[in-house]
């Protein structure tokens, strides 16, 4: 029971480690909250959902399509729904709260469309449900190979944020806005191309788990919760802290759910989350851009 | 090189700026002198383009305006700024900070000869290169926030206070340096209250109070002035 449970919650925690980092990068960025961002898991969960359903190609190949359009309708999003906002807003948290505001309203109007194309129920469809046996425990390929690919993308964006021009940009301006701009980078792109990869990373999460688990259209705010609750306690804008975070969510979860009772999980998820703001209100690994 | 004229800031119905004017020549060092409140900042932030500038103000850099350029084509077009509280990128190190400053594609292939003309004027970040920007000390850090613009290879380099937060001992170290800058080709404008230092090494200054700009003059006529006497320099 206890490897069923470390494995289950590795996997589970992979891909929320992924999904994590791609809101604080998001947020870390942007300054800007996006409460719509679990919308763009779930949409590609359908996305994925029809496509594979209607052609039978493998939801992997067919992230290689959906990550694009994610990674395009996300800088959209950016650019005409938040950039308006940021240009007038008169100090950072009067833009964190403008932007809660209009991606609570976005939220709505995706899950909105999703409800209206696939209805309320739980989907899921069957892809790789093959058994493995890891020492005394099963755990199902497609749960490996989501945690896999997981790993994969998370270790390959967070070497480009440390390695690159580009990456070493989107963190200067997560650090401090105004160097940033003083040093000739475009505050504004470098937040466009940050939403763009957050969205395209949501999506990928999204996709990952919808061929282990059910979903329904209702259920993007759930993810943008949890990403959250990683995303504070880990710190803001800190890539690492955030993957780290997302492991140990992963774990909790599966043990609660192992040891005490399924209907726990976002209980205990609440208290931990909790216990951390009152222990460590600047996140437990701070506000840096590492 | 340098024309600024007609530059007005308004802060809400507070005019912080009015009608400011002055001149920069090539690798002059430049010094406006004001006390807490005069409009220095706002006149440096709005050159920078941190601030929005009233309509008719004109920023021009060897006969390409800058006024209304967004604060990152200003530092293309060849301006920099040292701000007020630096703005470093604390949690990075020291090397990632100057590489930052050589982020635009004009000063990528210039990174290697820039960072020898930073080490030559700052030979200690050299022994620094790997420490967290944010662990310096004040004088440390603003010899990486200098660094750091120089890295962008500026025509003009703007200091907001630089001694600001400095002893007396780091403050003539750092001035030191600015003529080393200067004799690079590349023009120094800082606004200061620390008026004897500063105008040491001025060659051109100009006096500062309520917004509007009072006075100027060579460093020497400033230095025997009465009124700077009495005004900024403890009688």
């Amino acid at each position: 029971m206890f490897t069923n449970a470390v494995l289950s919650g590795l996997t589970l925690g992979g891909v929320y480690a992924l999904v994590a980092m791609g809101l604080t990068i998001q947020y870390g960025v942007s300054r800007t909250m996006n409460l719509g961002y679990g919308e763009f898991s779930i949409a590609a969960a359908f996305a994925v959902f029809v496509m594979f359903g209607a052609f039978g190609i493998s939801p992997y190949l067919l992230a290689i399509l959906v990550l694009p359009v994610a990674f395009g309708l996300s800088w959209l999003v950016y650019r005409v729904m938040l950039m308006p906002i940021v240009r007038r807003a008169k100090s950072p948290l009067a833009l964190e709260i403008d932007s809660l505001l209009l991606t609570f309203g976005l939220l709505f109007v995706i899950m909105g469309i999703m409800l209206l194309m696939f209805g309320s129920d739980y989907t899921s469809y069957s892809y790789l449900s093959v058994p493995i046996r890891i020492f005394d425990a099963t755990v199902a390929l497609n749960r490996l190979a989501s945690f896999g690919a997981a790993v994969l993308v998370g270790a390959v964006a967070y070497w480009l944020l440390m390695h690159t021009r580009t990456g070493m940009a989107l963190r200067a301006v997560s650090v401090d806005p105004i160097g940033a701009r003083l040093v000739g980078i475009d505050v504004n792109w470098a937040a466009g191309l940050a939403f763009g990869l957050g969205g395209a990373i949501a999506a990928l999460g999204g996709i990952l788990i919808s061929t282990y688990m059910t979903f329904t259209a209702e259920m993007g705010v759930v993810f943008t919760m949890k990403a959250l609750i990683v995303v504070i306690m880990a710190g803001v804008g800190h890539v690492l802290g955030a993957l780290i975070a997302g492991l140990v969510l992963g774990l909790i979860e599966a043990f609660v759910a192992t040891y005490l009772d399924t209907g726990l999980t976002v209980a205990v998820i609440y208290a931990v989350f909790l216990l951390a703001l009152i222990l460590r209100p600047q996140g437990i690994f701070g506000r840096v851009a590492r | 090189m340098l024309e600024v004229s007609n530059l007005s800031v308004r802060y809400g119905r507070h005019l912080a700026l009015e009608d400011a004017a002055l001149t920069a020549g090539e690798g002059e060092i430049v010094v406006v002198l004001g006390s807490n409140g005069a409009g220095k900042s706002t006149l440096i932030k709005a050159m920078a383009g941190l601030v929005r500038t009233e309509p008719g103000a004109r920023v021009m850099l060897e006969g390409k305006p800058l006024h209304k350029l967004p604060a990152h084509r200003i530092v293309d077009a060849g301006l920099a700024l040292v701000p007020e509280g630096r703005h470093l990128f604390g949690t990075l190190t020291v090397a990632e900070n100057l590489m930052l400053g050589a982020f635009l594609p004009r000063t990528r292939d210039k990174a290697d000869e820039s960072m020898e003309k930073v080490f030559a004027v700052f030979p200690k970040l050299k022994e620094r290169l790997a420490q967290v920007a944010g662990t310096m000390s004040g004088g440390e850090q603003q010899m990486v926030a200098i660094g750091r613009a120089m890295m962008t290879c500026p025509r003009l380099l703007l200091l907001d206070e630089p001694s600001l937060g400095l002893s007396p001992l780091l403050t003539s170290e750092l001035f030191k340096a600015l003529p080393s800058i200067a004799e690079t080709g590349t023009s120094v404008l800082l606004v200061e209250q620390n008026s004897h230092q500063s105008l040491a090494i001025a060659d051109r200054g100009y006096l500062i109070e309520k917004g509007v700009i009072t006075g100027e003059g060579t460093a020497k006529e400033l230095l025997e002035s009465a009124d700077v006497q009495k005004a900024y320099l403890g009688g």
